[in-house]
């Protein structure tokens, strides 16, 4: 396999028996692990799953109660010991550009960090130009840290990281709350780094869709490994497949699937279900059978992908049990008087900062009952938009209509019909779940003869009956996020704007939120703008409108802008080979663009596969690298996105 | 505004003042720094600071060493001074005042007794080390009743009258009524003083901290988008620190200022109370202007500790106006403490009403008024 | 110990502070803005008092009396009541702090050789003031009773007003003022501040400098590197140092210039010390920030346990005498005490180390103790 040639023997980082607990509550429970030199490990698991706390204790930041952790075969089992392997490690620390010094400028930053390490004046000069122009910040050397995208600022953590070239680094969720095109950037820097100077590094993510960038990984939750390996053996791990299927009317299919298979979801207007312990030979079959009657459209097995093997794991270890329970979602007790039509509509919105344009002509059309999403990098101007459309902020010019009122003089009308969840949690950590419902609840003037019947009907349609006297910084994430949903659905709006309702949410509890999400727009007709960072999620929209630099510069449904991708671009070609690394040099030496490694395959856009698949061959030959396969898919939703957003960044850089 | 609106107004603000209690109660560290500011750190400055001579070291030169220099000397006693026994010469003593062993020496002449009997004027010198002015003052003032009454006594003893023939002497008798505070206890000045100074931290403070609480965590956003006007998320926080101040101060007057101190409460304590609650209403308008210009709790307490130290020096608490520079003396009339503490002093301890206050009441109406409208206005131009 | 890393911490550190425009102007504002607060603030000059009189016999000699407050720079005349109900107002509402009421008949009773009463009422709301306006009072009633027992004695006895003037007062009491002649409050007060001030902010700025770091995170870039705790703290702390160095100068600068106190000591002594004295409070800061998590927490408690002793337990506000053996114990356990013992030798004794270096060396016993704490205490794996 293509693992020798990557991965040397030696074993960097050996753990056994693992744990850690804060006031007798325990963060990390019997954790072993180990990571070979020149390995890329993943530890992915949601916010809480113990995984920071077990990345300190590797680089030797925090103490633990049981068990032992050898770095570079030390022992590191006191401060003493700690101190032998600092030298030859980095540690990014988790939090956008929170260890980085906000007032000091990137180059400042960059020189704090040479200088701590002793690198010698020569070292830091010829490795800052070569980090600067790789990760191309080199335009923004004098700008303060503070000032950065959070793209940049991960890139300069990388830097500062790196500085002082260790053979093990240590990243902690260095990909959240970034989008996908500086995502994918930042992936394909480390990648690059870590083979040039066969660094070993360990990283950890929330998002399951980076699984494919790791040689290993762990899934970590509730301090536990539940499963651990190379990606395709622990999706293998999951007994069951995928099937996924159009059929009519969805929700009917969707309410009698839920009974027997509780993985299920639903994405635009297909289903995907998770058909436990059967093959993909049957399973087409034995969902087919459970709907008699309907109209399928189209039906079709799929191999497992991590997120759906993730929450398959949890489910068939009956981790989770609370969360993937087949709840009926109750209904508005006041319909919606005005479920036709449209629910929002931007004119030719504009606003400006300054001399700096945030939003920048921007229509769209929202209609009742459509989940409409808003996709974009960090600083595309999506919030602007979503705190134009609520009244937050006045618009510079342009109109818009929401909830039928007009957004320039309507304001305090549209504030009582809409409901509204911004990008961080923004509810009271310390009331009580009930609590806050209630505040809400007064807040919007609920009729006091309704607001018990009104609060037992949020605290059902949210999932919260078992948690509603805890405190709400006392839930995990999934929850919160369910609660912020019922305090913005508490006067039952007609409108939702959810700002990244889900970032930092483990796959469960965002699959629950979304069911949520899809009853409120199928049954209810509410309309929901919605933004977010997981292009999984986006697959769930009716309708999306993709943004760069304050306009929208693409605005279709999803299935039609990956059709459109495939009419420009083609088709994604992975390919598999007994050394990704050379062949990816290879790759991008003989003119092919936007290649990119994930994990041991290659990725890259095609249109012509057979002439592009003879170009390949005969690069490969040229090194002698063997071709193992070389499979064509479509194109996924962040391919959309990320060939977009680079084709405009080649012509019009920010 | 009809009768269904103005009740949903009033539930809105009663909804948002219980959350902002509610949380506070889950907030034990602040509840320990308002409970310390209220018991601990008043009871200290009322015990702790206390500007009387007591125990003073004297030593004495006595170059005569007669019966009336003895006599002299024993009169420097306790409670105010501590006669600490006889040095030879002036170098001792200059080395014991310089090394601040003792405070003062006194030096008695040769022939001391014999002049006196003589009926010659004679002097005794009295060096004080006063570099601290306080004690170096009021040693002095003593030194001089001790030498006076010694006087009088010896030429009463001389002349052979008695005290009764003595009252048939044309003078003056001094009959010294301290007002208020009979007893001249500095405790009962230093805790209010105190009291008032925390009344006024806190309630720039704890309003400040609350807002910029809700910007920090994010949770503004979401009263931004809700139909809540500024004023609805505004005046939510100073009722509830209001509220909490006045328990605050419920508690010191009631079990540290009045029990341990044993203040005679002269005043109306209800009128003491509506004063106090006007009184916060009005620095939290400073405190909501602080919350618009910082990001973090940090900068909140920075920013109010630089804003406490212009009003703390212009509030006359220490320096009364007569004593200020005549322009200072006109700055004072902006600083809400210095209305406050005159207020303050009247009702706890003059037992003055309204009918005397009546203008600091309508200074410290007017200075509310534009301070809080100002907050708000500044909070209305960032959120609205 | 590796300088290079040192001085990585201390740019970094030095640049940060330059850039939080903030955090800059409370490094040189806070000190200064104390000690102006505090300097002016605290008076103890008792001058000008308003008082009113009322004089209820109206001739030559009552006249001559109430000139003698009148023309007093003690006192300032507020006018003249009918009758002794209209004083209560006017006091309540300090208006007055002192008024003199001559009875009746107080002429006629002097001249026919008896003695009369004058009644004074003095606001006693702060003791310290009406002990001292008592003093004055006593003074000037003693000035009058001397002279009006001298004519009496002249026109009885006959003698020359020289031998009167024996007779009625045979002893003086020569009072000398030792380093502060013209007993000026603002001497002893502003260079005492000096101990204030230097005991609040250096830990103030230490504290937060580390605990910043700890909030947001950035402390992690330490613990993970190769830098030992002890570069890490000299490295963090040095910029602080430099900066309280240059508010040494500025307070020292403002000590003489504004306030006009004098430095009689030797100045490079006086330096060395200061700057001991800085390391050894900046040492309590870094305490505190080993302490506490967040920058609140660290104002906050920096407060606490640098202000109070210095305002109890240094001897600036309570002298050392006049505390009980406990509390006297307790002043010696902190640097201020020594710390003001140099400060008020330095500028009004003109000491220097032959005097002086006990006081130092317990400054030094004390900075070598807090900081060995730090050091031991600073850790690059805590457990949580």
């Amino acid at each position: 396999m293509g693992e020798a040639a990557l991965v040397n023997e030696a074993t960097v980082i050996n753990i056994a028996g693992f744990c850690k607990s804060y006031k007798n509550k325990a963060a990390v429970d019997a954790v072993d692990l180990i990571v070979k030199r020149g390995e890329i490990y993943g530890l992915i698991g949601p916010d809480g799953a113990g995984k920071s706390s077990l990345m300190k204790a590797i680089a030797g930041v925090l103490s633990f109660e049981q068990g032992t952790v050898e770095v570079f075969d030390v022992n590191v089992d006191s401060e003493a010991a700690a101190e032998k392997i600092k030298g030859r490690l980095g540690f990014m620390p988790q939090g956008l550009g929170l260890n980085l010094y906000g007032d000091l400028s990137v180059e400042e930053n960059i020189d704090f960090f040479a200088q701590l390490r002793q690198v010698t004046r020569e070292q830091l000069a010829e490795r800052k130009e070569k980090l600067l122009a790789m990760t191309r910040l080199d335009k923004f050397r004098d700008r303060p840290m503070k000032n950065l995208s959070g793209g940049m600022k991960q890139k300069l953590g990388l830097i500062c990281t790196l500085i002082h070239e260790p053979e093990l680094v240590i990243l902690d969720e260095p990909t959240t709350g970034v989008d996908p095109v500086s995502r994918r950037d930042f992936w394909a820097i480390l990648a690059e780094l870590l083979r040039e100077h066969g660094i070993t590094a360990l990283v950890s993510t929330a998002y399951m869709d980076e699984a494919a960038r790791f040689h290993r990984l762990s899934l970590m939750y509730n301090g536990q490994i539940l499963a651990a390996g190379e990606p395709d053996a622990i999706c293998r791990q999951a007994k069951g497949c995928l099937v996924q299927l159009t059929v009519e009317p969805q929700i009917d299919a969707l309410d009698l699937l839920k009974v027997r298979y509780p993985q299920i979801e639903a994405i635009g207007s297909r289903l995907r279900v998770f058909v436990d312990n059967t093959s993909s030979m049957d399973a087409v079959k034995v969902v087919s059978d459970l709907l008699p009657g309907l109209a399928i459209k189209s039906i079709r097995a799929f191999d497992t992908e991590l997120e759906d093997a993730f929450i398959a794991l949890l489910r068939q270890g009956l981790l989770a049990n609370q969360a993937i329970q087949a709840n009926t979602i109750p209904r508005f007790d006041n319909p919606l008087s005005n479920a036709e039509g449209i629910a929002i509509q931007a004119k030719e919105l504009t606003r400006d900062f300054d001399k700096f344009r945030s939003v920048d002509h921007i229509n769209f059309v929202v209609r009742q009952g459509e989940i409409f999403g808003l996709l974009g990098a960090n600083g595309a101007g999506k919030t602007t938009a979503i705190k134009m459309l609520t009244g937050i902020l006045p618009p510079s010019s342009g109109e818009g209509q929401v909830a039928g009122a007009d957004m320039r003089n309507a304001g305090q009308m549209i504030k009582e019909r809409i409901g509204y969840m911004s990008q961080a949690f923004s509810l009271y950590l310390d009331l009580t779940v009930m609590e806050n419902i209630r505040l809400y609840a007064s807040i919007y003037g609920v009729n006091r003869k309704i607001v018990r019947q009104r609060i037992a009907w949020v605290v059902q349609i949210a999932g919260l009956k078992e948690v509603t006297d805890q405190l709400a910084g006392s839930l995990p994430m999934g929850i919160r996020q369910r609660l912020a949903l019922g305090c913005a659905l508490v006067h039952q709006p007609g409108v939702l704007f959810l700002d990244e309702p889900t970032s930092g949410v483990d796959p469960v509890g965002r699959r629950h939120f979304w069911d949520i999400l899809v009853h409120l727009a199928r049954v209810e007709q509410v309309a929901i703008l919605v933004t977010t960072h997981y292009m999984s999620e986006a697959e769930h929209c009716d309708h999306l409108a993709l943004m760069y630099a304050g306009r929208v510069i693409a605005d279709d449904s999803p299935g039609n802008m990956i059709q459109a991708l495939q009419n420009e671009a083609g088709q994604l070609l992975e390919i598999t080979t007994d050394n990704p690394l050379a062949a990816l040099a290879q790759l991008e030496q003989g003119g092919f663009k936007g290649v990119a490694l994930f994990g041991k395959h290659i990725h890259l856009l095609a249109k012509d596969i057979e002439s592009v698949e003879k170009q390949i061959r005969v690069l490969l030959d040229k090194q002698s690298i063997r071709l193992i396969a070389l499979e064509a898919h479509a194109p996924t939703l962040e391919d959309v996105f990320v060939y977009r957003v680079l084709a405009l960044e080649e012509k019009e850089p920010i | 505004m009809n009768g269904h609106a103005f009740l949903l107004w009033w539930d809105r603000i009663i909804a948002m003042t219980l959350k902002e209690l509610k949380q506070l109660i889950r907030d034990p560290v602040l509840l320990l720094i308002i409970s310390y500011f209220f018991t601990a750190d008043v009871y200290m400055a009322g015990s702790g600071i206390n500007l009387n001579l007591r125990n003073a070291s004297v030593m004495v030169i006595d170059r005569d060493h007669s019966a009336a220099s003895r006599e002299l000397m024993y009169r420097f006693r306790k409670p105010y001074f501590d006669l600490k026994g006889e040095i030879s010469g002036k170098n001792e003593a200059e080395d014991l005042l310089n090394r601040g062993r003792i405070l003062a020496v006194l030096d008695i002449p040769e022939n001391f007794q014999s002049l006196l009997l003589q009926g010659k004027p004679t002097a005794v010198q009295f060096q004080v080390d006063t570099s601290n002015t306080v004690l170096g003052t009021l040693a002095t003032g003593y030194a001089t009743e001790i030498t006076a009454g010694f006087a009088q006594d010896f030429v009463a003893k001389r002349l052979g009258l008695n005290a009764e023939q003595m009252d048939a002497l044309p003078v003056i008798q001094n009959r010294h009524r301290v007002l208020y505070n009979p007893n001249q206890i500095d405790g009962w000045f230093m805790s209010i003083s105190e009291l008032l100074t925390v009344i006024t931290m806190l309630s720039m403070m704890l309003p400040a901290a609350a807002a910029v609480r809700e910007k920090e965590r994010g949770t503004i956003e979401q009263l931004a988008v809700s139909p809540l006007s500024p004023l609805q998320i505004l005046l939510p926080k100073v009722i509830s620190m209001g509220l909490v101040i006045l328990l605050g101060v419920a508690v010191c007057l009631f079990l540290i200022i009045i029990p341990v101190f044993h203040l005679p409460f002269k005043g109306s304590i209800g009128l003491f109370f509506a004063v106090t609650a006007l009184y916060v209403f009005t620095t939290s308008g400073i405190g909501l202007f602080i919350a618009t210009i910082s990001h973090s709790l940090g900068q909140v307490t920075m920013l109010v500790i630089l804003l406490l130290m212009p009003i703390l020096l212009l509030s006359g608490a220490w320096t009364p106006p007569e004593a200020m520079p005549p322009g200072i003396r006109w700055a004072m009339y902006i600083s809400p403490l210095y209305y406050f503490n005159e207020i303050g002093y009247a009702i706890l301890m003059k037992g003055a009403g309204v009918d005397i206050l009546w203008d600091s009441l309508l200074g410290l109406t007017g200075l509310g008024a534009v301070f809080f409208n100002f907050g708000v206005w500044r909070f209305r131009r960032q959120f609205g | 110990m590796n300088l290079s890393r040192v001085w990585a911490v201390t740019y970094k550190e030095w640049r940060e502070i330059l850039r939080d425009r903030l955090f800059f102007t409370m490094a040189f504002v806070l000190p200064v803005g104390i000690f102006l607060v505090l300097g002016y603030g605290i008076s103890f000059d008792v001058e000008k008092i308003p008082f009113a009189v009322l004089d209820q016999d109206r001739t030559a000699m009552s006249r001559d009396f109430l000139h003698r407050f009148i023309d007093s720079r003690y006192f300032e005349y507020k006018g003249n009541v009918q009758s002794e109900r209209e004083l209560d107002p006017l006091l309540a509402h300090s208006d007055i702090r002192f008024a003199v009421i001559i009875p009746p008949r107080f002429q006629e009773q002097l001249m026919a050789g008896r003695a009369t009463s004058v009644q004074s009422l003095i606001d006693g709301v702060f003791p310290y003031r009406a002990e001292v306006a008592k003093g004055y009072v006593s003074a000037i009633i003693a000035n009058f009773n001397a002279q009006s027992l001298m004519g009496y004695l002249v026109r009885k006895q006959g003698i020359s007003t020289e031998q009167a003037r024996v007779q009625v007062s045979p002893l003086r009491l020569e009072s000398r003022y030792l380093y502060n002649q013209a007993l000026r409050s603002q001497w002893s007060i502003s260079s005492g501040l000096m101990m204030l001030v230097l005991m609040v902010t250096p830990p103030f700025l230490t504290a937060l400098g580390v605990v910043r770091e700890k909030e947001n995170g950035s402390i992690y870039n330490i613990y993970a590197s190769t830098i030992s705790g002890s570069e890490f703290i000299l490295g963090k702390f040095l910029p602080y140092l430099l900066i309280s160095c240059l508010n040494i100068f500025i307070l020292w600068w403002v000590v003489m210039n504004v306030f006009g106190t004098p430095f009689k000591g030797h100045p490079v002594f006086y330096y060395a010390a200061s700057i001991i004295y800085v390391i050894c409070t900046a040492g309590v800061g870094l305490l505190v920030s080993l302490l506490v998590r967040t920058q609140v927490a660290a104002v906050m408690l920096t407060m606490v346990i640098s202000f109070v002793p210095a305002m109890l337990y240094s001897g600036l506000l309570v002298p050392i005498e006049s505390m009980g053996t406990a509390t006297k114990i307790e002043s010696h356990l902190f640097p201020t005490l020594y710390y003001l013992r140099i400060t008020w030798g330095s500028f009004l004794k003109g000491l220097g180390w032959d005097e002086l270096w006990f006081d130092v060396a317990a400054l030094m016993l004390y900075a070598v103790i807090l900081w060995v704490v730090g050091f031991l205490n600073f850790h690059k794996r805590p457990s949580a």
